[in-house]
């Protein structure tokens, strides 16, 4: 098939443009609500138990009109931005994360964890049917990540810095392509599933060793955290890099599934 | 250009995520499709296995008191000065054997001790040594009815507009080996603040769900028309009835 007149290849199957998508949607809306129900309790101990002694972060305000965010014990003053925020109803006010990157955006920790659940449900599923699917067809094989990409990671990166006239020989994904997918789908993915599971208490009860094996419930509270930070990581660079690699080729092939090679 | 643009848009589309999910927040259908999550995982998690019991190094010596502010209520002050000598506890409802429990006839049955972690709702923990009755082992006392379902316990708190604090537990959740009408914390008689003279254990689900200062359990076969219909105070403001996750 040809798109704008030049050779395109199918490079997406419906199922992996479906859940790309439904990725996105639950992805922010998982980060908005985690978010709502973070600004509960904004705090995130290294224990078992809430423990301020072993406190990896704080998001607080200690007075009226000033918001300050502790990360291991170290203090600074982020009024505006984080501890003393928009709350959404006009007004500044006591608020880890500010309203508007806040689902609902105003304090309803019963209505982000709604929110939370379901699309966590969503989420998950979607990357079920997306793994058995690409599993069957074979995709997968040209996704993760192999002990022989490993010595070409550094020259694809190079050729990304224009220290290197052309990447090293690949398949569909270059090497650090590779490497993110792989991190994001089967590192990061299982980590957030795990560790939401793992803070509940019906969970608890079923699979202790789960728990523990994070450290413990408000351990496993702050991995959860990490890695969503991981995910937003990955958001950023990835939209950075669709932005700048040809962004009108990049957002037609996750629509059609049609890629024109460069 | 472009880029710039492309970044602009994407960033604005997230901070408007906000105020759109506020608004979809508030429509019914999207809160029902919402919720629907919870009857998933009440399936799926339900209430199985035992919450970890902990070493006695383990137990917070304070714990947080959280919820409700404890009742100022003449009656209940009443209670506090004559160490809950007049408190009853009644259990009725579809019962076999309605009855009242004085806190020295719940002391003289059968005692459980266990050292499990409360976690809250809000996301924090704190571990505390419990002793007390079985509720399963109550309900033994009392016999159920064939149309028992629910078990509703009734409270001495208020939200401070006067609606009572209530919770609601199904019979397997209540006759869960942990399910504990607490009489003691931390080796001494329940306080006040933590819910004297008798309060619910349930280490298996949130915080909520451990109602304080129970004053009457009635067992029913449905809480519809209990209050705002959702088996228990958080529930009617939205909180899942099923808080094991």
């Amino acid at each position: 098939m040809k798109v704008a007149g030049r050779q395109a290849i199918y490079r997406y199957p419906l199922l992996t443009r479906a859940s790309h998508w439904l990725w996105v949607l639950a992805f922010v809306v998982l980060i908005g609500s985690g978010l709502q129900i973070f600004n509960a309790s904004p705090n995130l101990d290294a224990s078992d138990k809430s423990d301020a002694a072993r406190r990896v972060l704080a998001i607080g305000s200690p007075a009226d009109g000033v918001g300050t965010t502790t990360v291991f014990g170290h203090t600074f003053v982020t009024t505006g931005w984080l501890g003393w925020t928009d709350d959404g109803m006009g007004e500044k006010s006591a608020h880890a994360f500010p309203a508007p990157i806040i689902i609902p955006g105003y304090q309803d920790l019963a209505g982000g964890r709604r929110w939370h659940l379901f699309f966590a449900w969503i989420a998950a599923l979607c990357w079920l049917a997306w793994l058995i699917s690409s599993a069957i067809k074979g995709n997968l094989r040209e996704m993760v990540l192999r002990p022989s990409d490993l010595r070409k990671l550094w020259p694809m990166q190079a050729y990304y810095l224009k220290l290197r006239k052309e990447p090293p020989p690949h398949g569909i994904y270059n090497p650090l392509q590779k490497a993110a997918y792989t991190t994001v789908l089967f590192v990061l993915a299982p980590l957030v599933v795990l560790t939401g599971l793992a803070l509940s208490p019906g969970i608890d009860a079923i699979a202790n060793p789960l728990t523990v094996a994070f450290g413990g419930r408000q351990f496993a509270r702050l991995w959860h955290f990490v890695g969503m930070g991981l995910l937003v990581g990955f958001f950023i660079i990835h939209t950075f890099q669709v932005a700048t690699q040809g962004v009108v080729n990049q957002m037609r092939s996750m629509i059609s599934g049609w890629y024109q090679p460069q | 250009m472009r880029r710039r643009l492309f970044l602009a848009s994407a960033a604005s589309a997230l901070a408007g995520c906000g105020p759109i999910g506020s608004a979809l927040n508030n429509n019914d259908n999207v809160r029902r499709i919402l919720a629907s999550a919870e009857g998933l995982n009440h399936f799926l998690i339900g209430t199985r296995g035992l919450a970890r019991e902990y070493r006695d190094n383990d137990v917070d010596r304070h714990f947080r008191v959280n919820g409700f502010a404890t009742p100022s209520d003449t009656r209940y002050a009443d209670l506090v000065a004559r160490n809950f000598a007049p408190y009853r506890l009644i259990v009725e409802g579809a019962v076999e054997r309605p009855q009242t429990f004085s806190l020295a006839q719940l002391q003289r049955m059968p005692q459980q001790t266990q050292i499990t972690r409360h976690d809250c709702v809000e996301g924090w923990s704190v571990i505390g040594k419990w002793s007390g009755v079985r509720l399963g082992g109550l309900l033994d006392v009392v016999g159920l009815r064939n149309d028992a379902r629910y078990v509703v316990f009734r409270c001495m708190d208020n939200d401070g507009s006067g609606n009572l604090y209530y919770e609601s537990l199904d019979l397997h959740q209540a006759r869960h080996p942990q399910a504990l009408l607490a009489l003691r914390l931390n080796d001494a008689p329940l306080d006040p603040d933590h819910g004297a003279p008798v309060r619910l254990r349930v280490p298996t689900q949130l915080g909520y769900k451990s109602a304080k200062w129970i004053a009457r359990i009635e067992v029913v076969g449905s809480f519809a028309t209990i209050a705002g219909g959702h088996g228990g105070y958080w529930e009617d403001q939205g909180y899942e009835w099923y808080a094991g996750i």
